[in-house]
């Protein structure tokens, strides 16, 4: 391969400039290396001393001692004079773990827990939600306006002004009582000043409020308590928890309403909100299995999906190659013009151009069937929307194909094809018999990765079509959804809002068909180029 | 290198994360007295920042940081940002509260009598979730619908329906213009645009159960009053008042380019509409057979599960009920955002003539249901209007509602 680089600069003005890597190396060796080590060693250690400080904090211990034993680990392996290979390893490794092994393992966490709308937060914080949400007001219920007070004797006391009656009374956690007329001051609605009280303004004030928020007055089976800094509701429990037995009770029928092992505490399918975050097993994955909804269009997606990376791959290479060998004419004319603008597609951000296909096929009042005054409907009609899926994907892998065919086909020796023309082949059979062959032992690998890359390319199609055109009977998938879209809709419009565990389970699904894929992909381009 | 060099580096590194480590700690503990975090689009910044510098004045020792942060994270990442850096107050929209309600992240607000009468109760409605028993978990600030706006130097203000079709399909006819009403869709569907003629259609999406909650499982996409009317679709579908193949752009430079003599649209296309020079009125779609009522959005603040346990829980509060709800921070809110304010005495003070034809255009509108089950009807919804109204080759409105109902039922469950 290194045969076909270009020519480096000519041997006249090499001296002084074909020395710079060995300068470079010996300028680096030495003291100024030294320093330069410890500074990144340093640095590095800094960043995660500052991390295990945050981490700790947060009380994360596994992530913690990871941290530590990476850290020293990084230390040691740049202090000491072995491990050479590891040297060099260690930054990719590091990006590898953080942004491929890290999100991997993650999402195979979540595929195993209920994590969806209404199962975000942990049990505890579940249980008090449903303990504050359960609180009514009864009927007519009372709010006040509330200056909150010490008594001479040191009792918190909330300074209470009816609302709808402008009654004045005082509030403690034993109970409510009635101030003595002509002992407080009201101004604006608020209480100002009340004799044998000192009434707490500003910091004072606001760091009571973790005390504030479980202060209760008791006013027969209600409670008055305090909900912003300045008013006060009654409100009546109308659920009560039962710690011991780990259940809820309503109050008024005594129905029970237990934990049902799937996040929620639930009763003959009457199910409390909010519900939290626990691991459930296998179900996302029976479900996939199980479940019509998400089972019946599967295999039709499925094979769509197949059909598209397939036809994307073909279609854009058999082109890509076509060109090349068409551009390959020593001497042709403009040859550097025809090769920019055949990388233009490529050099696009490809949503962007994806978006400005998807005005152009319009068929009502996109460019293309205004040009040639056809009206055929390129995203509208589930076939066609297929046909347009793959030509635009193909568009934009062209480029791609092109440039890795030409390098290929440079890279076959010469003598090869002037021997087979020597032995008296056309040029169809000298591409077929000889160039071929070779080729695509070389291209061959691009050929699976492109493949795995457009089964999963969820821009082309969510940006040209959305999935669309929607299905006359399936709900979710539409006519052009591949596997990652169909997935990414299950986990947003799957009934109940979100569901991010079903996503992560199909996701593991599709990682495995992609893998088995790829893997026979790879196989047969080794035994062609064994061949 | 010599050993002695090896220990001399290795004391270097060592050091220098020690000391990074004090570093951090000190930087930590800076933190005192009472913070209130509230995070807030980009646009809404300024407003809330002077707002809460107020606020702030009027309660001493409280420090307020303002965030800002793209409106759709605010929903998508209240519930996985980590408690330290948690907000206390959040800016939505409404339709976020059954979400976010089911998801345990928001705390329930109570506002005194007087309050309440200063807001419309559909305002308060918007904001209020509940299985068994609604309760109120945000306070609205800002009430936005979309409106028929009428190029009114190429037509006359339609005061019927049938005045506005027939108005329609001549300046169409006239003009050999690419639709009658401009209405986006695109290859997605859009219900929300295509709801006044839903509702006019005698379409709903849920009812309400004998609480007054809604009912999730009364979905009225294809009631029998809905696919009574229904052939009135084919009939416009056919005489190309509307067509979902008018997208979003489409529509804009239809009637921007006087191709289309009407447009539905909404307040956020005020500015552009003031500045293009065209005579214009926004009024309510006329009745069909019940009246076009547009979807209304309505925005506002809500706390959050993390200000209990920041030790802010009251003052949040009273940030929220006490303050935001008063007619000036209304008026700022709204006007900040370019939205017709929800407090009706803050309503009073708008001069502005466009957001008072938006206003008006949106009485007896619908707000958006809130409940989490509302994620699976817009697709559904959008794309029986986009089959139904594809031009040649529509599916029969009928068919393809009945056949949302059904998959909507099947997705909820």
């Amino acid at each position: 391969m290194s045969a076909t680089t270009t020519a480096p600069a000519p041997q006249a003005a090499a001296i002084p400039r074909g020395a710079i890597g060995p300068r470079l190396i010996s300028a680096f060796s030495g003291t100024t290396g030294l320093v330069l080590k410890l500074v990144c060693l340093g640095a590095s250690n800094a960043f995660a001393g500052w991390a295990l400080f945050v981490l700790l904090s947060r009380h994360h211990w596994l992530a913690s001692a990871l941290l530590l034993v990476a850290t020293l680990g990084i230390d040691v392996v740049y202090l000491g004079p072995r491990a050479l290979p590891l040297k060099f390893l260690i930054p990719g490794t590091i990006f590898l773990v953080a942004f491929q092994v890290f999100p991997i393992i993650y999402t195979v966490e979540v595929a195993f827990t209920n994590y969806s709308t209404g199962h975000i937060i942990t049990k505890p914080d579940a249980i008090k939600q449903i303990e504050t949400t359960s609180l009514q007001p009864p009927a007519n219920g009372k709010t006040y306006t509330m200056a909150v007070a010490r008594s001479a004797s040191g009792t918190l006391t909330l300074l209470l002004s009816d609302d709808a009656t402008h009654k004045l009374y005082a509030g403690t956690t034993k109970g409510l009582a009635p101030l003595p007329a002509g002992t407080a001051t009201v101004s604006s609605g608020q209480i100002s000043a009340a004799k044998g009280y000192t009434i707490l303004h500003g910091l004072a004030l606001f760091n009571l409020d973790k005390t504030l928020q479980t202060f209760v007055v008791p006013v027969g089976k209600a409670g008055i308590r305090p909900e912003t800094t300045t008013t006060a509701v009654e409100l009546e429990p109308t659920l009560r928890y039962d710690a011991r037995r780990d259940v809820f009770v309503r109050i008024s029928d005594g129905a029970v309403f237990r934990d049902d092992g799937r996040g929620e505490y639930a009763r003959a399918g009457e199910a409390l909100e909010p519900g939290w975050k626990t691991g459930v097993g296998f179900r996302n994955f029976s479900r996939i299995a199980h479940d019509p909804l998400v089972r019946q269009p599967f295999i039709r997606v499925f094979v769509w999906t197949f059909a598209f990376a397939a036809g994307t791959v073909f279609l854009s290479f058999a082109l890509g190659l076509f060109l090349a060998v068409a551009l390959d004419k020593r001497g042709l004319r403009f040859q550097r013009f025809y090769r920019s603008i055949i990388v233009v597609p490529y050099a696009i951000p490809a949503f962007l151009s994806v978006l400005v296909w998807a005005g152009l096929l319009n068929d009502q009042f996109g460019l293309i069937n205004r040009l040639f005054h056809t009206s055929v409907p390129w995203l509208f009609d589930a076939n066609w929307a297929k046909v347009s899926c793959i030509l635009v994907s193909a568009w934009l892998t062209v480029p791609y194909f092109f440039l890795v065919s030409m390098g290929a086909l440079q890279a076959i020796p010469e003598e090869l094809t002037e021997a087979a023309r020597v032995d008296g082949g056309g040029p169809l059979q000298i591409f077929r018999r000889v160039t071929l062959p070779l080729l695509l032992a070389a291209v061959g690998p691009l050929l699976v990765s492109s493949f795995a890359f457009n089964f999963n390319n969820f821009n082309n199609i969510y940006f040209l079509t959305a999935g669309g055109p929607p299905q006359a009977n399936s709900s979710i998938a539409g006519s052009t959804d591949i596997l990652i879209s169909y997935t990414y809709k299950l986990a947003l419009a799957a009934g109940k809002g979100n569901d991010f565990a079903l996503a992560s389970a199909m996701t593991i699904i599709i990682f495995f068909i992609t893998a088995a894929l790829s893997t026979i992909g790879f196989a047969r381009t080794r035994v062609l180029s064994n061949a | 290198m010599s050993s002695r060099k090896r220990i001399l580096a290795l004391l270097t590194v060592v050091v220098a994360g020690f000391l990074a480590v004090l570093a951090g700690s000190i930087h930590s503990a800076r933190a005192a007295g009472p913070t209130l975090t509230i995070w807030v689009d980009q646009n809404r910044k300024d407003a809330v920042t002077q707002l809460a510098n107020e606020w702030a004045a009027k309660n001493t020792g409280v420090t307020v940081n303002v965030v800002v942060k793209d409106f759709g994270s605010i929903r998508d990442n209240l519930g996985t940002v980590d408690a330290s850096t948690a907000p206390d107050v959040i800016v939505g929209a409404h339709d976020w509260t059954g979400q976010l309600a089911a998801n345990g992240l928001v705390e329930p607000i109570y506002l005194s009598a007087a309050v309440k009468k200063q807001f419309p109760a559909y305002t308060l409605n918007a904001f209020s979730y509940g299985v068994a028993v609604k309760k109120l978990y945000g306070v609205p600030t800002q009430i936005e619908n979309i409106g028929l706006v009428v190029n009114t130097g190429l037509v006359k203000v339609p005061t019927t329906f049938a005045q506005l079709e027939q108005e329609a399909l001549a300046y169409k006819k006239k003009v050999h213009g690419p639709v009658g009403i401009a209405v986006q869709q695109g290859s997605g569907g859009d219900a929300y645009h295509m709801y006044p003629f839903f509702s006019g259609l005698g379409g709903y999406i849920f009812g309400t159960n004998s609480a007054g909650n809604l009912d999730p499982s009364n979905i009225g996409v294809a009631n029998k009053a809905f696919l009574k009317n229904a052939p009135l679709v084919d009939k416009w579908n056919k005489e190309g008042l509307i067509n979902s193949a008018v997208d979003s752009s489409t529509a804009q430079n239809a009637f921007l380019k006087k191709q289309a003599a009407f447009w539905i649209t909404g307040p956020w296309n005020s500015q552009l509409l003031e500045q293009s020079g065209l005579k214009f009125k926004v009024v309510q779609m006329p009745k069909i057979v019940a009246a076009s009522v547009p979807f209304l959005g309505v925005q506002g603040f809500m706390v959050t599960k993390y200000a209990d346990p920041h030790g802010v829980g009251g003052l949040a509060e009273d940030f929220v009920s006490n303050y935001v709800t008063t007619p000036q921070a209304q008026l700022a809110l709204a006007l900040a955002n370019g939205r017709y304010p929800a407090n009706t005495t803050a309503g009073k003070q708008v001069h502005d003539p466009v957001l008072a034809e938006f206003g008006t255009a949106g009485a007896g509108g619908v707000p958006m249901p809130n409940i989490p089950q509302m994620n699976s009807v817009w697709s559904d919804l959008g794309a029986a209007w986009v089959k139904a109204t594809k031009g040649a080759g529509a599916t029969k409105a009928s068919v393809a509602f009945t056949a949302a109902a059904r998959s909507i039922a099947d997705k909820i469950g």
